[in-house]
């Protein structure tokens, strides 16, 4: 869809010529002209204005009414007027509207010092009061959620929490009650508003109605520091500013960034950060003693690593897991090939993408970028999630659908938040993504007169509105979406094309800086390696003896939990860089590194679409760690290869020169806001490798016989990051089995119930959570849990469900 | 100490001082596989979806409808009406708390409103409430509630009984009301709005003499699908008797009591 | 006596039923209109100089004019949601003469292009919606609708929904909030789309002038205030009820004349000439023609034609407190100005009745009404500030009295008790 490309214009405020784009709305033109109108109710990140504090007010020469600069859209040759002592009464009399009932109460508030409405009764106020009536008091804090503090006296009932969650999460939580002077802000029924996104609200409130819980009184605006970085816990890559005092995180933001988060957090990214200061955190190095992790000092931890990956040396495995950065990536690989001759590097769970499938994923002209999503005329949805996959592109389908009249279409085998405003959806079963990419791109490409309807109604509305397509990817279907953007001839259209959400959080960054078994950096030729289940299967048989486990517990996170005990049971040497000790890493790691938290760390990451973003420290490490890339270089100098890196600059330096495509590129051009390089003109060095034919197959286990087909999903929720936080824990992820009433009914099980999925011997305690949305003879497991992980039960495509 | 009502602690508005029950699970849109809605409920919401092009317009009736067969929109209500229309219970709950008809808190069977308004108030209706309140003390099928203007200040002043229309009413008429109510007869039939004509006298001439076909009466409801009409009440006093009428109306005839003129006014 | 054309047959047994009202020439109207090209029915309504009845006084011609040509869905809502304080004639039109509702709107809906219609009737009126659905489903199975589907849309309690945004949000299902304007309905109204709003008692005048013809109708009533109204005259009044008058009939005319005036021995204190959202007027105001212009020159407005009579047993500072009520109840709490101002508006009128306060409040709450007045998002505000405003400019004298007599009653005042603290008032920066 085209987006606005408003004309400039230029309006005249209180006696200054400014010029401001046609339409932008009075109180954004200006500030173009350095004049700043006060508001309360006005975000435009919430969608159309409403106009309902009436803060705004300004006169406008031709209109007999003051109106609101909040709403009323800039056009050539405007005369606005906003000191003139009509516009000043008005404004002085909203605010002493506001603070009729409003408590006053600033010494003792939370928002004290960063408040709008301080801020603004001082500088727009009457500065007296005539309201001798006495106001209204009530209970105060009361709990809204277990994160959210409400004072319902403070509230100026500005609409914005509210409108947040109806219009931008769409959770429709949070409403007003009742109505004029007794309207407050609440949920149903004494419910606790718990949504991925609650958080925002307390960010929006201009008052000190809304306070986060985590950060009431921990510090004053007058004690804190802010530093800007990047949110590493999911692929969305958020751009965040951490509230930092005395070397602790106190609290997290968001940073606007139009192109990456649209100046929105998630609960996960934003209170998360409680993680890097808990007690049970690794700060130490530690190494297998006696059967026991034990601390040690850094030389001892680094010379014991390094003398027994050299004992395996041509016989190591690594895996990289989603957090690490696009250094440490690219120097963990240069030590598993440099250092340790080893080829076996991956950082996919799925492994079995060969490197040109990765380089046609890669290609520039496929790539959409996140604003994509809002403007495209359609948007597919194929095989993920994206709530848990990466929750701020919810947000943006979201506001596309409802903004933009942007047409969605889901394709998944699990239903999806999304189903409700999607035109069309389509179920295929678990783990046949891939297959129905494939099918779909082929049914469009060359049509047969026996395909199937379904099939058919579904290319239909893919194309119904119009050329603009946007794929949005799981990386189990992404390689198939390469065929189906080609078969929708995507790469012609501007503004189309490919977003794939990688199942770690910088997992195309990792790819791009050769973590990928036989593809180096920049997708160069590499000696072919194994695949991460081959690297567990050849663990498994002794063909190889170390694994080194870079930011993965596989235990807990990868597929094949069976195949992996086994591994790590019978690898000699298990090097592992972890912020917790996980289930496997207790048991299996013989040398533990800790890994940094990310307001720690120093960076570049990789977003989805291509764009390097900067991780940079926000405090200092925290007990004894180091920088991780300064552990992989002092390692590689153990082992006898000079890294050349002496600073985390320096990492990224050798990246860039490594990377043909991110040629060019230094910290300062990267930022605060990150670069595209698909953008850039060095994208087309990108290398050019010949496709074999149709993607390579996936080895999904076919279902056969009886048994409900077991699907699984990675919640939000399921993170060691969630389950470590104090405030929210509570939302830590546990095992349930998502059944459909149907099933439940034949197998006489009642919702809540406590239940055993399993196959074959293995079983996985769960509870029963019905969903009328589930397709009938599925059922869905959470993988990724603290506990009773659904990857003890991978490559078993029929399991049976039963009462405990 | 002063006698100005102070909205302080312990306000009127419930709610306003309640946390949430952090034990509770969020609430979102009820899943059909585990919130059971009666199918007499289900039917009428279904009907009112099917009548506009955005389903959200349905709200209003939904929750009327829910009401009618709760006594109130309760949690229990809101949520199956939720369930139904695909919406979460927290968006008809605002909607709900938004209307004077919706009762968020629990009332009795018979919903007397009382206008309190200017015209009504000018009338004697804040001592007709007053003395309603009383009369319905401990009555736990009846809930008494003064009203703003019901537009009807031309028989001010007065009450809509279950939604109908009845006054002028005199403090006598409380006890009536009462009985009428508990014997399940039409509230005040002698009373109810749709039997008077208009006071303009220019139009009020009883010209037109009431024949078959020509009875105006439609039972009164508040349901979306017309009802048939309901039995006549009692006849009219005489004139003579409602001398105290301070408004110059005239009382329409007896009604027909011709069944064949009831059955042609539902056609 | 006036000419009569709502209100000719109203009460006629059975005219809510197809067959009566058929009977009495309904309908012949709208097949008149379908004979005709679309434009030349609008230009007749916009040749009556009808202008909206339901408060606002804007000609109903051009209104339905502003909606853009073209295929889209195009919606017609009837505000039945009548609720202004002392109004009550669209109950007694919609009561009687349900069909004559209809054919107006099957009319205005043909002449302005539109597909979908609704009649918004407030759920008080219970009883008018049953007959209106009846008379919906009696239309629709003779064919009256001309393909329009048409819904009686009840509502459930409340003054906003009257505004005509407010109806819109609260048709779409939503809590009854007004929306801003612009957009205004005609460019994008119910569900964002082109929407015609208009009152009953408007929409039911359409037949008669598609019936005279659009000239013939302009010639009722004053130059600026064509034809017949509906007036609704209640409060101190023996006769109230409903009367149809050509605008322009002198005031006393109609408190007197039609309504009987105020009891035996009683005398006007003063009168809402269009509902409790109008500027009050005086006993010398009476002589005045009610009519739109005349209302407005007066200072006030003739609104939805409800005149509400309070005599001289009355005090004005329980009128006062009856109004700021209302509106208080009514504010949606959408706008601050509304919200915050109506219930401190209260909570000063009720510190007068406690005896608590001093002639200087009166200078406070004409101020908060001045700070309302023209700051809201919807006019709710304005009618509350606007008639407390003008008993306050106008019954001064009276407050004053009033605040003294209940200071001595209930003996606020003594020695200990000083004035209302300065410092409280004047504060510190």
């Amino acid at each position: 869809m085209p987006r606005p490309q408003p004309a400039e214009i230029t309006f005249s405020i209180d006696g200054r010529e400014v010029a401001a784009p046609a339409n932008m709305m009075l109180v954004d033109a200006a500030k173009r002209g350095d004049i700043e109108i006060p508001v309360f109710c006005y975000e435009p990140k919430l969608g159309q204005p409403v106009g309902a504090c009436r803060m705004c007010l300004v006169e406008i020469e031709g209109i007999p009414k003051l109106q609101t600069a909040c709403s009323t859209p800039v056009k050539d040759g405007m005369v606005v007027h906003t000191q003139t002592e009509r516009v000043r009464d008005a404004q002085a009399a909203v605010v002493e509207f506001l603070l009729v009932n409003h408590p006053l109460d600033c010494p003792v508030c939370d928002k004290g010092g960063e408040c709008p409405l301080q801020d603004i009764s001082f500088g727009w106020g009457g500065g007296r009061s005539r309201f001798i009536e006495a106001k209204r008091h009530f209970q105060k804090p009361l709990e809204l959620s277990p994160l959210v503090a409400i004072d319902r006296e403070r509230c100026i009932l500005c609409y914005r929490c509210v409108r947040f969650s109806q219009e931008v999460s769409e959770d429709y939580q949070l409403i007003l009650q009742e109505r004029g002077a007794d309207t407050y802000v609440a949920t149903f029924d004494g419910h606790p508003y718990v949504a991925p996104f609650s958080g925002n609200i307390v960010e929006l409130c201009p008052v000190g109605a809304l306070t986060s819980k985590p950060y009431r009184f921990r510090a004053r605006p007058w004690d804190i520091e802010s530093s800007a970085s990047v949110c590493t816990l999911c692929p969305s890559q958020c751009n965040v500013t951490f509230t930092v005092r005395d070397e602790r995180v106190l609290r997290v933001l968001g940073r606007d960034n139009e192109e990456v988060d649209d100046g929105w957090l998630c609960d996960k990214g934003r209170f998360a950060y409680q993680a890097v200061h808990v007690e049970e955190r690794v700060t130490r190095p530690m190494v297998r003693d006696g059967g026991e992790l034990r601390p040690v000092s850094w030389e001892r931890a680094l010379s014991e690593a390094a003398s027994a990956l050299s004992r395996a040396r041509g016989r190591v495995g690594a895996v990289v897991g989603g957090q690490t950065t696009n250094e440490e990536g690219f120097l963990l690989q240069r030590l598993v090939r440099e250092a340790l001759e080893s080829p076996h590097v991956d950082s996919s769970p799925l492994g079995s993408r060969s490197r040109a499938d990765l380089v046609a994923l890669a290609n520039p002209r496929l790539q959409a970028t996140v604003s994509d999503i809002e403007f495209a005329h359609t948007v597919l949805v194929l095989d993920c999630e994206p709530i848990d996959d990466a929750p701020i592109l919810d947000l943006r389908i979201r506001k596309g659908v409802r903004r933009q009249r942007t047409k969605l279409v889901v394709a998944t085998s699990r239903p999806s938040a999304l189903d409700p405003n999607a035109v069309a959806t389509h179920r295929f079963a678990p783990g046949e993504g891939a297959e129905f990419a494939r099918a779909l791109a082929r049914h469009i490409a060359d049509p047969l007169p026996d395909d199937d309807a379904a099939l058919r109604d579904f290319a239909r509305s893919l194309r119904a509105a119009g050329d603009e397509v946007v794929v949005v990817a799981g990386e189990r279907s992404a390689v198939e979406a390469v065929a189906l953007a080609e078969a929708l001839g995507l790469a012609e259209v501007s503004g189309a094309g490919i977003l794939e959400i990688p199942s770690g959080t910088n997992g195309r960054g990792l790819r791009e800086a050769g973590c990928v078994p036989g593809s180096g950096p920049g997708y160069a030729e590499a000696p072919e390696g194994l695949s991460t289940p081959r690297i567990a299967e050849a663990l498994s048989k002794g063909d190889l003896t170390a694994a080194y486990l870079l930011h993965v517990d596989p235990i807990r996170e990868l597929p094949g939990r069976g195949t992996w005990e086994g591994a790590l049971e019978r690898a000699t040497t298990v090097v592992a860089h972890a912020a917790f000790l996980t289930e496997g890493l207790r048991e299996h790691a013989t040398v533990v590194f800790p890994a940094e938290g990310h307001p720690e760390k120093e960076g570049t990451v990789t977003h989805p679409d291509g764009r390097l973003q900067r991780v940079r420290p926000a405090i200092a490490h925290q007990g004894e760690n180091r920088a991780e890339w300064q552990v992989l270089a002092d390692l590689m100098r153990a082992l006898g290869v000079d890294p050349g890196v002496l600073t985390a600059g320096m990492a990224f330096q050798q990246l860039v020169e490594a990377v043909p495509f991110y040629a060019g590129l230094t910290l300062d051009t990267v930022g605060g806001r990150g670069v595209r390089w698909p953008e850039r003109a060095q994208a087309t060095s990108l290398p050019d490798v010949e496709r074999e034919g149709s993607a390579v197959g996936r080895e999904e286990a076919r279902a056969e016989g009886e048994g409900l087909r077991l699907g699984t999903f990675r919640s939000i929720w399921a993170a060691p990051e969630v389950e470590h936080a104090p405030a929210l824990k509570f939302l830590a992820a546990r095992q349930r089995a998502e059944l459909s009433p149907e099933d439940a009914q034949r197998l006489g099980i009642r919702n809540g119930e406590r239940v055993e999925v399993g196959a074959n011997g293995t079983r996985v305690r769960a509870t029963v959570a019905l969903r009328h949305d589930v397709p009938p003879g599925t059922v869905f497991l959470e993988e990724n849990v603290a506990e009773d992980g659904a990857n003890l039960l991978s490559g078993e495509p029929l399991v049976e469900v039963r009462r405990s | 100490m002063s006698t100005v009502p102070r909205f302080g602690h312990g306000s009127r508005v419930p709610g306003w001082d309640d946390a949430v029950d952090l034990e509770k699970d969020p609430m979102e849109v009820p899943d059909p596989a585990t919130t059971p809605v009666p199918d007499d409920l289900r039917a009428q919401i279904e009907h009112h979806l099917s009548l506009y092009p955005d389903p959200r317009s349905a709200a209003l009736p939904a929750l009327a409808a829910a009401q009618r067969v709760h006594g109130w929109c309760s949690p229990e209500a809101i949520a199956q009406t939720a369930c139904v229309m695909r919406l979460t219970p927290a968006y008809l709950s605002a909607v709900a708390t938004f209307y004077d008809m919706f009762h968020t808190e629990p009332v009795g069977m018979h919903k007397v409103y009382v206008c309190t308004n200017i015209s009504c108030s000018l009338n004697g209706a804040d001592d007709l409430y007053e003395r309603l309140c009383q009369a319905a003390e401990g009555d736990e099928d009846l809930h008494v509630q003064h009203f703003e203007c019901l537009g009807a200040c031309d028989i001010a002043p007065m009450a809509s009984v279950d939604g109908v229309y009845c006054g002028p009413l005199d403090l006598d008429d409380v006890p009536r009301l009462l009985d009428d109510l508990q014997a399940g007869r039409p509230p005040l039939a002698d009373k109810q709005l749709r039997r008077r004509f208009s006071a303009d006298p220019a139009v009020n001439t009883q010209e037109f003499r009431p024949g078959p076909g020509n009875e105006p009466i439609v039972a009164a409801g508040t349901g979306g699908t017309p009802k048939p009409p309901l039995a006549a009440g009692p006849p009219m006093p005489a004139d003579e008797d409602r001398t105290d009428q301070p408004a110059a109306v005239e009382q329409p005839p007896d009604p027909p009591d011709n069944p064949d003129s009831e059955d042609s006014a539902d056609d | 006596m006036a000419q009569h054309l709502l209100f000719k047959d109203i009460d006629e047994p059975g005219l809510s039923t197809l067959e009566v009202y058929e009977r009495r020439g309904g309908y012949s109207a709208l097949r008149k209109a379908l004979e005709m090209e679309p434009e030349d029915v609008l230009a007749e309504l916009n040749a009556s100089g009808i202008r909206g009845r339901g408060g606002a006084g804007f000609a109903m011609g051009k209104k339905a004019s502003f909606l853009p040509k073209g295929s889209m869905d195009k919606y017609l809502c009837c505000n039945a949601d009548e609720s202004e304080p002392g109004t009550f004639k669209d109950r007694e039109l919609m009561q009687k003469s349900p069909h004559m509702l209809i054919e107006g709107i099957v009319i205005a809906a043909y002449a302005a292009g539109i597909n979908r219609a609704f009649i918004y009737i407030r759920g008080e009126y219970a009883e008018q919606a049953d007959v209106l659905d009846a008379a919906v489903a009696e239309a629709e199975r003779a064919g009256h609708l001309n393909g329009l589907p048409l819904v009686v849309h009840r509502g459930a309690g409340a003054y906003i929904c009257g505004e005509e945004t407010a109806l819109l949000d609260s048709l779409e299902g939503k809590r009854g909030n007004p929306r801003l304007k612009p957009p205004f309905p005609a460019n994008q109204g119910l569900y964002q789309g082109p929407t015609l709003i208009n009152n009953v008692e408007t929409l039911a005048t359409v037949p008669h002038i598609i019936a005279m013809g659009g000239a013939e109708y302009a010639k009722l009533g004053v130059e600026t205030s064509t034809g017949t109204k509906l007036v609704s005259v209640s409060g101190n009044v023996q006769r109230p009820g409903n009367y149809e008058i050509e605008l322009g009939t002198p005031s006393r005319e109609i408190i007197y004349g039609l309504a009987g005036g105020p009891p035996e021995g009683r005398e006007v204190l003063l009168w809402f000439p269009g509902g409790s959202s109008s500027p009050v007027l005086t006993k010398d105001d009476l002589d005045l023609p009610y009519d739109f212009d005349t209302m407005a020159k007066a200072g006030s407005m003739l609104g939805s034609g409800a005149i509400i009579v309070v005599d001289d047993s009355n005090s004005v500072v329980d009128v006062a407190l009856k109004v700021a009520k209302f509106y208080r109840h009514e504010s949606c709490g959408k706008c601050s100005p509304c919200r915050e101002g109506t219930n401190w508006t209260v909570k000063m009128i009720e510190r007068m009745r406690a005896g608590e306060a001093t002639p200087m409040d009166l200078d406070i709450m004409a101020s908060v009404q001045t700070n309302i007045i023209g700051n809201c998002l919807c006019v709710l505000g304005d009618a509350m500030a606007m008639p407390i405003g003008s008993m306050v400019e106008k019954f001064r004298p009276e407050f004053e009295a009033y605040i003294e007599a209940r200071r001595r009653e209930l003996d606020r005042v003594t020695d200990e008790m000083p004035e209302p603290p300065l410092q409280v008032l004047q504060g510190a920066r």
